[in-house]
Parts: C-alpha cells; sequence; structure tokens
C-alpha cells in the first residue's frame, strides 16, 4: 500500500550555498520537484488506489504552493532548466502536477481548514493576485490576521486574463476559494487601497502594522512608433489586449464575435498569442504583428514561447514578423487599416530601441486592432502614495521588498517587475518573510539572495525519451474547452520515473517518507587503505566520488552534497577502503546468512 | 535418500520490487530474503559469502532497465554477475546457481514463484558439489 509518512519531510535548508536539482532552482519558489516526482512514480497503477496517495502528495504541495493545482495548466518553468532536455526531453513536470490537480482540485473543497492560531499582528495585503495571495496565504501560516483589499469583485489578479482553454475556470476558482478558506484569510472584495478614502494611511490608522502592496499591472501600454504614441488609438474597432482577455473571461464577449472579421493582434509576447488565440476561437481571421523575428536564435527573436507560436499556427493564425506599426487608418471613426513599416532591429546595447526601414511599408487591412505591447501599473496612485522616486520608479529594496521610503510598506509581484506567476509568488513569500522580521524587530539585512548551484546530470547507458503531448487537432478544439490531454496514471508513473532525481538526497528525502530507506546512509573513505586508484570515481554516476591529491598520495573522497548513498563505489572498491555508515544491509545479510 | 530442500538467498531492489506491498512484515517472513535499496549494491563478495554460508543458490531481482533510481545499478549488477558465473564455473559451481531477472514489480506478487521456479532448478542440480 502506498503510504507517506511525514517524519521524512524534505526542506530547503537555509544555507549560504548548496546544490538542488536543477528544475527545482528553476522554480522561483524552489518547490520540491524531484520529491513529488519519485512519489509519483511509485504510486499503484490503479487510480483508485491510487488516490489517497495522489492527495498526500497534494497536501505537501499545498503546503508549500497552494496555488499549485494552477501551476499544473499553466507554468512549467522548471522543464526549461530540466537535465533531461538535452537527453531525450524535459520532464513533463507541468504535465505531472496537472495530474494531481485533476484529482486534488475535486478533493480541495472538503480539505480542512488549516488549525492556526493568529495572535499576532494585523496585516494588509493589497492584491488579491498570485503575489497577494501567496503573502497572506504565507502570513496565517505564521499566525498573523490577514485582511486581502481586492479592487474588483474576484480574486485571482492576472490570472484570469489565463485563457480557458489553458486553465479551466473551475480548476481557478476551487484553487482559490480555497486558499482564502483553509488558511481562514478575511477578504474585503471592491476595495481598492489607493483611491478615494481608502489610503495607506487609513489602513495604518485602523490598526495594520504592516502592508503588502501586488496590485499587479492594470494599465496598458499605448503603441508608440519611435518616441511618439502613434495616432488614433481611440477609433472604434481598438482595444487593449489585457481588456480584451478580462472581458472574454467574464463572458462579456458573446460566442462567433468575430466572425468575419479580420482581427490584428500587435505584439509578440505570450499575452499576444493568448489574445490571438482567443480570437480566432471566436471566429476571426487572425493575424499578429510583431517586431521581433521568427528566428529564436536571434537577438530580435520573439518573446513567445514556441508551444504558443505552433498552437497559433496550428490554428490558422497568420503572423508577420519584424513588423511595426507606424499609422492607424481610420473612415468615420472606425479603423479600416494600419501601415506596417519592416523592423530592422529591435534591441541594441540601450536596450528596447526598434529601428525601422520606411522604404518598406506595407498596409494591413483590419476590422479590430488588439494593442498587446505589455502592461504598466497604475503610477498616479502609486505617485500619491509617495512611493515612486522623481522620475516615477518604485523604491524598493529587492531583496526585501520593504519600500524604502516607508519602511511599513512592501512592494512586489507584477507591480515590481513583470514576471510569470511563479514570479509574483515568490515576492509573496519573500514579502511574507520580511514582513514578519520587521515586526519582529529583526533585522531584514539579514535576508541575503541565495546562492544554489544545479547538480549535473547524472551519467546512465539509457536515457529514456520523452513521452508524446497530445493536443487536440486544431479543428476540433476552436473551443475555449481545455485542448492539451493529460497524464493518465500510467502515464504519470512512467513520467515520473524517467526523472533522473539530480538532487542531493537532503533536498527530497522521497525515499525516506515512502519507507524504502530507514536513514540516509553516508559513504565513509578509509584513507589509510584507499590507494587512490579512481575505479570509485568511474563508477559513481554523480560525480561525488572525487580523487584529490594529500601531501604526496592521491586518495579518493566523496562529495557528501552530490552522494546517494547507493553504494556502487563501497562494491567497487577493490581495497575495501568505503563504507557505508548507518546502512543495516550489512547485518541483515549477515543474519540471513547465519540462518542458512 | 530424505528429500532435498535447496537455500535459496534471494535480493531484490526496493525500488522496483514489493514497494507496494501489503504485508510490510512479508520480507521476515519469507525466508532468505534480502530486499535491498539497490541492486548494485550487491557485491560478488556478498554472494560468494552466501555460497560460503551454505545456500545452493542466489536470486537476485532488479528493477528494468532504463528503470534504475540510482542510473545503472541494475547494469552494474549484471557485468558483475556475469563475470562471477565464469569464475564459479572454474570452480566447479554451476552458474546457473546465480540467477538474475530484471523487471518492475511493485505489488511483488511474482517473487514467491520466482523463487519456486529456480528452487526446482536448483534440485535438478542437486547440491553444491564443494571442492
Amino acid at each position: 500500500m502506498w503510504k507517506s509518512i511525514h517524519q521524512g519531510l524534505a526542506g530547503v535548508e537555509p544555507a549560504v550555498k548548496q546544490f538542488l536539482p536543477p528544475c527545482q532552482m528553476q522554480c522561483p519558489i524552489n518547490e520540491d520537484i524531484q520529491r513529488t516526482n519519485i512519489l509519483i512514480s511509485l504510486l499503484p497503477d490503479d487510480l483508485e488506489l491510487a488516490r489517497d496517495g495522489i492527495i498526500q502528495i497534494g497536501d505537501y504541495l499545498f503546503e508549500k504552493n497552494p496555488l499549485f493545482t494552477v501551476c499544473g495548466y499553466v507554468c512549467g518553468l522548471c522543464e526549461l532548466e530540466c537535465n533531461y532536455q538535452a537527453k531525450g526531453g524535459a520532464i513533463r513536470r507541468r504535465l505531472l502536477k496537472r495530474f494531481i490537480s485533476d484529482t486534488y482540485t475535486v478533493y480541495l473543497n472538503q480539505k480542512e481548514e488549516f488549525n492556526l492560531i493568529k495572535q499576532k499582528e494585523n496585516v494588509a495585503v493589497v492584491g488579491g493576485g498570485p503575489g497577494g495571495l501567496m503573502c497572506a496565504f504565507d502570513l496565517s501560516k505564521r499566525g498573523y490576521r490577514v485582511t486581502l483589499f481586492e479592487a474588483s469583485d474576484r480574486l485571482g489578479g492576472a490570472l484570469w486574463l489565463i485563457p480557458r482553454y489553458r486553465l479551466p475556470e473551475k480548476v481557478l476558482t476551487s484553487a482559490i476559494d480555497n486558499l482564502v478558506r483553509i488558511a481562514g484569510i478575511d477578504v474585503k472584495y471592491n476595495a481598492n487601497v489607493g483611491e478615494g478614502k481608502l489610503t495607506l494611511e487609513k489602513l495604518r490608522n485602523e490598526g495594520y502594522k504592516a502592508v503588502f502592496i501586488a496590485k499587479g499591472t492594470p494599465a496598458p501600454r499605448t503603441l508608440t512608433f519611435g518616441r511618439e504614441k502613434v495616432e488614433d488609438q481611440s477609433l472604434s474597432g481598438i482595444m487593449y489586449g489585457t481588456t480584451f482577455l478580462y472581458e472574454v473571461s467574464h463572458g462579456e464577449i458573446r460566442p462567433n464575435y468575430f466572425v468575419g472579421k479580420k482581427v490584428l493582434v500587435i505584439g509578440g509576447g505570450n499575452v499576444a498569442f493568448d489574445v490571438a488565440r482567443s480570437a480566432r476561437r471566436l471566429g476571426g481571421e487572425t493575424t499578429i504583428i510583431c517586431l521581433e523575428c521568427e528566428d529564436k536564435k536571434s537577438k530580435d527573436h520573439i518573446p513567445a514561447d514556441w508551444e504558443e507560436i505552433r498552437g497559433a499556427w496550428e490554428e490558422g493564425i497568420h503572423i508577420l514578423y519584424s513588423r511595426g506599426v507606424s499609422k492607424i487608418l481610420g473612415e468615420s471613426g472606425r479603423i479600416q487599416k494600419i501601415e506596417c513599416p519592416r523592423c530592422t532591429s529591435v534591441f541594441d546595447e540601450t536596450g528596447f530601441n526598434p529601428q525601422f526601414d520606411l522604404s518598406d511599408t506595407i498596409p494591413v487591412e483590419g476590422d479590430i486592432v488588439i494593442i498587446t505591447v505589455g502592461q504598466g501599473a497604475d503610477r498616479a496612485a502609486l505617485q500619491a502614495e509617495d512611493l515612486l522616486d522623481e522620475k516615477g520608479a518604485l523604491v524598493v529594496d529587492p531583496v526585501t521588498l520593504q519600500s524604502l521610503k516607508k519602511e511599513w510598506i512592501f512592494l512586489g509581484g507584477d507591480l515590481r517587475r513583470i514576471g510569470f506567476m511563479a514570479d509574483a509568488q515568490k515576492d509573496g513569500l519573500i514579502a511574507a518573510e520580511s514582513i514578519e522580521r520587521y515586526l519582529r524587530g529583526l533585522s531584514l539585512k539579514e535576508i541575503s539572495p541565495r546562492l544554489y548551484e544545479a547538480q549535473d546530470i547524472p551519467r546512465r547507458s539509457h536515457y529514456l525519451t520523452e513521452p508524446e503531448v497530445l493536443w487536440i487537432p486544431p479543428e476540433k478544439r476552436m473551443h475555449f474547452q481545455i485542448f492539451e490531454r493529460g497524464f493518465t496514471l500510467p502515464e504519470a508513473i512512467d513520467e515520473a520515473k524517467r526523472c533522473l532525481s539530480c538532487g542531493p538526497c537532503i533536498s527530497c528525502k522521497a525515499c525516506l517518507s515512502i519507507g524504502i530507506q530507514e536513514s540516509l546512509p553516508t559513504v565513509e573513505v578509509n584513507k589509510d587503505r584507499c590507494c587512490g586508484c579512481g575505479i570509485c570515481v568511474s563508477v559513481c554516476n554523480y560525480d561525488a566520488a572525487q580523487l584529490k591529491d594529500v601531501e604526496i598520495r592521491r586518495i579518493s573522497f566523496t562529495d557528501t552534497f552530490k552522494c546517494k548513498s547507493c553504494g556502487m563505489c563501497v562494491v567497487a572498491c577493490p581495497s575495501e577502503a568505503r563504507k557505508l555508515v548507518g546502512d543495516n544491509m550489512e547485518n541483515r545479510i549477515n543474519a540471513v546468512y547465519a540462518s542458512l | 535418500m530424505a528429500e532435498y530442500n535447496p537455500k535459496l538467498v534471494c535480493f531484490s531492489c526496493k525500488f522496483g520490487w514489493d514497494y507496494l506491498s501489503e504485508e510490510p512484515g512479508r520480507a521476515s517472513r519469507i525466508a532468505n530474503w534480502i530486499p535491498v535499496v539497490c541492486s548494485g549494491k550487491i557485491d560478488t563478495s556478498h554472494i560468494l559469502k552466501a555460497f560460503r554460508s551454505g545456500a545452493d543458490g542466489v536470486l537476485i531481482l532488479g528493477c528494468s532497465e532504463g528503470h534504475c533510481h540510482y542510473q545503472d545499478g541494475n547494469i552494474q549488477t549484471k557485468k558483475k554477475v556475469l563475470l562471477l558465473r565464469k569464475v564459479l564455473e572454474t570452480f566447479g559451481i554451476e552458474p546457473q546457481r546465480v540467477e538474475m531477472k530484471f523487471s518492475l514489480d511493485p505489488e511483488g506478487k511474482g517473487i514467491p514463484a520466482l523463487i519456486t521456479k529456480m528452487g526446482k532448478n536448483l534440485i535438478k542440480l542437486g547440491p553444491i558439489k564443494r571442492l
């Protein structure tokens, strides 16, 4: 029976420098990826029998990342650094997590509230997106009374801009509603802090001792050409990408709204592709126009992910690379066409500074133009609260997220730097730690960014190829249902088994929780016996056994961070210089042999 | 002549065999069964010592190719055992007395059958011929 006992909980232990598997290092919130992969790989292959195990794995993930059910649909940052990439394809961690999510989302509604004693100060969290939710969750667990101020009538922030065909609505609502319920977070809706009478000073007077602001980037960036704003952006038929996605997710745009219309999407980021693919699903004949070029190796490459580009291409979306927009032309108040000069260079040493060849300008006709060239924070409100410098930039300590103008204010999420969902969550966690230190009177100076070193790919004779990810064929996916097929239980087990478990045992301990190991033995080298032959080095798949020169001799030693205590070097050593300390195999063998 | 009952020592990899067993205590109830964390951890000296202690055969259960948790433990075992068999032969011990099976059996249901099957082969070979 699959069981996991809590004594072997893994932890990323605070150390100035330590090894981690590259996936865990890449994950902004350092999720225990290897550990949960191994736990999945050891599940029974019958869904009924595996259910308990899946929920235990989910509970474990939830403790650290209450939004993991959402991550399983939209993130996958860890896959970008997976060591397996070079040897047959990254482990499909996102789909593994989605697999857990599919069972766990149903269970979440019955999950009991945390039994938290909240006797610490009142803290306000402004903004109900992933950054704010994460901060509120973490502070609640630490015993603070947290109130979340949300400007709109629902939590989730920018997560609502993710199209439904990538993230089903029920997964998102279940994750958010249950997070707030389980952690006992008090939420005030339609409370836009910084607007009207609801100022930060008012929060302070009401007894909130610290405030975390993660209001995101609600203001769409307007289209510019050269240094100038492109005229006529208020013509009928022109809209901004985030507004469009917001309306689609609110069901304010009826199906087939764009049938028979030419939709032009300006921008080359993932959001632009979300917009284009949503517009296509509403029936529009859609074209993406972006400054960047197609070649992913170029300095001016398109920023959107390859999977988005492939998806859009399959769905019949035309992509016009290396084109800017110099003019918007309309007739009787409606957009008619735009003029697109060729973009010769996007970035130079000063950063974003596009150059154009005006002699090569083409007109592109369209009925709808959706501008998706980025978005920014609500600067006016931040300015009014005196959180910006003269140049209009946020004045915040990048390590502690504490405002440098008001010590009781902490800032993070997209507001500080636009990033992925997990980046905002990371800011939430950092802010929670900083707020605790600030309120407990501890120095914030002690928080320093941790240095992790990624472990290399272990050597092995057989590397397995990645499974095929199945998408519903394009002609059948012109709707807002999820189009990617998730893993079945046997597929999830197979994929999890493929994980090479690159990381050190100390950050994983899956074998302890499941009872395969009783403790983590360590390899000890008897220096007097070691002859420095190096056989252990050749047999170790993790580069843990190494040779070093000590005075006039060469002897072997074991890097405890990299060692997996598999015992292969012990077996291979011809001079019996190596042994496993804390391992009871020899005792068991001796007992059996004595009874023969 | 009394019925010959061969003694068989069985090593099994915990990552491939029996990790989902309903009976956690089974390891102690099946005679001479030694679950190990990786088959690559089994030394040739362990196998030789088994024979020296009176075993008639050794069965090693490792995980299937490409699935070793420690990357190549099963391959190391295979290499070791193939060589060891040659050595055993020169000492008059039949190579069939050391068997390997590389597969996945989470519930460990197949283990008793494998032990019985190898036991039958050992009966055919008879007691070990000591030099």
